[in-house]
């Protein structure tokens, strides 16, 4: 049988997106660790939602790198105007070999941050600067943290 | 990963919604200028955010949008004639002006008022650059006109085209602000295409697949940069501007032109694509042109008289598997902006976002549906204008730059990325 609509137009109706298989999606098991005294609240803050198998430090020299990474799939480091850049160093040069992803979030004016984003740069692959704390709860969401 | 209700509020833009109110604060795309090229040319059906209206243009020059509708019958005012200062339905002769104005009632007594009292739902409708643009909010908030960059050069140093995109606007926006599939999905592009090839950038780009990125705040939305390594412990630097509500700048390449993009709602599964591409300090060449006519670049080439694109879901997006083979496209399909189109209606009308799979590397994505999120609230729960309004926030430009690798891209490039009327874009 010769069918005239394109396997396309066929497919991409809102009838056929029922069809879509329905697969359970594991969540990431992310480290979200707070590089300075600051970013440590707004870590605790986020750390009292709902969450699957990440885990959170207030406090980074509690961050035990071999132990916490063992099963971690990213690293997210949050910071604030101070962040440790040789905490951030160790870190993101542990999840380098490991093959374990990093990311930064810093909060604050980014004329007032510029220094955490620097200490930073070179170790979080994505980088977000922003001014709403909500932003680190969104993106622990869009990564089923 | 966003929850279903998310989702719905930033993909949902009909009438009373309140992403729908989010554009409704905006100057918005409504037609090319050529749809309307001469006084008392034919009308153009329009559909925008999900609302079914007829352009046309007078007698005296004057640009209306407004209901396609006749009040009287309800018949479409497309078959209607444009004569005499106004659009007078085909039915039984009612003429309404740009303003949506009943001018005549035919069948009532020659001294009757009753015309004055039949008005239709119209908006603005004003040409700036080479797009008629409309506002279709609260009159009394109607913002000052567009000032992108793209629409203030002289016209021979710009070009735009449309095209229809089978999907819904968000997920067409978000392929705009993710430059990481660019060296995937566009890879062949930048060594072929006349508007992209030749440029010391591209090297950048297919040497380093593995980009950095960084997001940061703008007044208007954001600024998205994606860094790769260059020479002597430098960084390859590409910033895409992201203006709320649906406008993106793509990064330059060496002096060819600047091209962008603004997603407009058609309705919740369509939308309308106007596609730019302008330099800052010189006339576009003959060449230039006419690739931009023939399709490359992110022009798609569209059917004669549509502004469908020839590589549609309806013909398989003209599929080659043997160019796919030879590495010519890596998707098979010819052309950036069908490339991205193929993939983005493969999603279904409205992909549903709770089943995605979100990596860090979405940063950018996450961070413009959040602030779309917290605009439609804003503007839903407290009435605040949303970013982006302000035509000072639409003065941005892209730019792609190396930088010293301790320097702050945003810190750096702050003159780059500001529209500076006469100088050439940041480019390499």
């Amino acid at each position: 049988m010769i069918d005239s609509i394109s396997s396309c137009a066929r497919a991409t109706t809102a009838e056929e997106a029922r069809y879509r298989i329905d697969r359970p999606i594991a969540g990431r098991s992310a480290r979200i660790i707070a590089l300075d005294a600051s970013a440590a609240q707004v870590v605790l803050r986020v750390a009292e939602l709902p969450w699957g198998a990440s885990k959170f430090y207030s406090d980074a020299t509690a961050f035990d790198i071999e132990a916490d990474l063992a099963d971690a799939d990213v690293a997210i480091m949050i910071a604030t105007a101070a962040a440790d850049a040789e905490t951030a160093s160790s870190i993101a040069r542990a999840c380098g070999e490991r093959g374990i992803m990093t990311a930064g979030l810093v909060l604050g004016d980014l004329a007032d941050v510029g220094d955490a984003v620097s200490a930073l740069r070179p170790y979080a692959r994505n980088l977000m600067v922003t001014e709403d704390e909500d932003d680190v709860a969104a993106v622990l969401i869009a990564l089923r943290a | 990963m966003l929850k279903t209700e998310v989702n719905e509020l930033l993909t949902q833009t009909g009438p009373g919604t309140p992403a729908g109110n989010l554009f409704r604060q905006y100057w918005l795309p409504a037609l090319h200028i050529e749809e309307l090229p001469e006084n008392d040319c034919p009308p153009v059906r329009v559909k925008i955010l999900s609302e079914r209206l007829i352009a046309f243009r007078d007698s005296e020059g004057r640009f209306g949008l407004m209901d396609e509708f006749c009040a009287h019958r309800g018949v479409s005012l497309w078959f209607g004639r444009v004569e005499e200062g106004g659009l007078r339905c085909a039915y039984h002769g009612w003429k309404y002006d740009v303003t949506g104005q009943c001018l005549e009632v035919p069948s009532e007594p020659e001294n009757s008022n009753f015309c004055s009292k039949v008005q239709l739902t119209a908006y603005p409708l004003v040409k700036v650059g080479e797009i008629l643009w409309t506002y279709m909010g609260d009159p009394a908030n109607q913002p000052a006109l567009p000032e992108f960059e793209f629409c203030d050069v002289p016209e021979e140093q710009t070009y735009t085209s449309k095209r229809w995109q089978e999907s819904n606007w968000l997920q067409a926006l978000e392929g705009g602000i993710d430059s990481s599939h660019v060296s995937w999905l566009h890879s062949g592009g930048l060594k072929s295409d006349p508007l992209f090839k030749g440029t010391k950038g591209n090297e950048y780009n297919l040497n380093d697949l593995r980009p950095f990125f960084e997001v940061a705040e703008a007044d208007g939305g954001l600024f998205v940069g994606a860094r790769r390594n260059a020479e002597d412990g430098k960084y390859y630097w590409r910033i895409t501007p992201y203006v709320m509500p649906s406008f993106t700048i793509v990064p330059p390449r060496g002096d060819h032109p600047v091209h962008g993009h603004f997603w407009v709602p058609i309705d919740d599964e369509n939308c309308w694509v106007y596609t730019f591409d302008y330099h800052p300090t010189r006339a576009l060449t003959k060449d230039e042109r006419q690739a931009m006519k023939d399709g490359y670049g992110v022009h798609s080439r569209n059917i004669p008289g549509t502004y469908r694109p020839q590589e549609n879901k309806d013909v398989d997006y003209l599929m080659d598997r043997e160019a796919q083979k030879r590495g010519e496209t890596f998707s098979g399909v010819r052309g950036i902006a069908q490339q991205d189109a193929s993939l983005q209606e493969s999603m279904g009308p409205i992909v549903n976002r709770e089943k995605e799979r979100l990596v860090s590397s979405d940063t950018g994505i996450i961070k413009a549906r959040q602030k779309l999120r917290k605009a439609v609230e804003a503007l839903r729960d407290e009435g605040i204008t949303p970013p982006g309004v302000d035509p000072a926030h639409q003065r941005v430009r892209s730019a792609a730059i190396v930088l010293p690798q301790a320097e702050s891209f945003i810190d750096s490039a702050r003159d780059a990325v500001a529209v500076q009327p006469g100088q050439a874009h940041v480019s390499v």
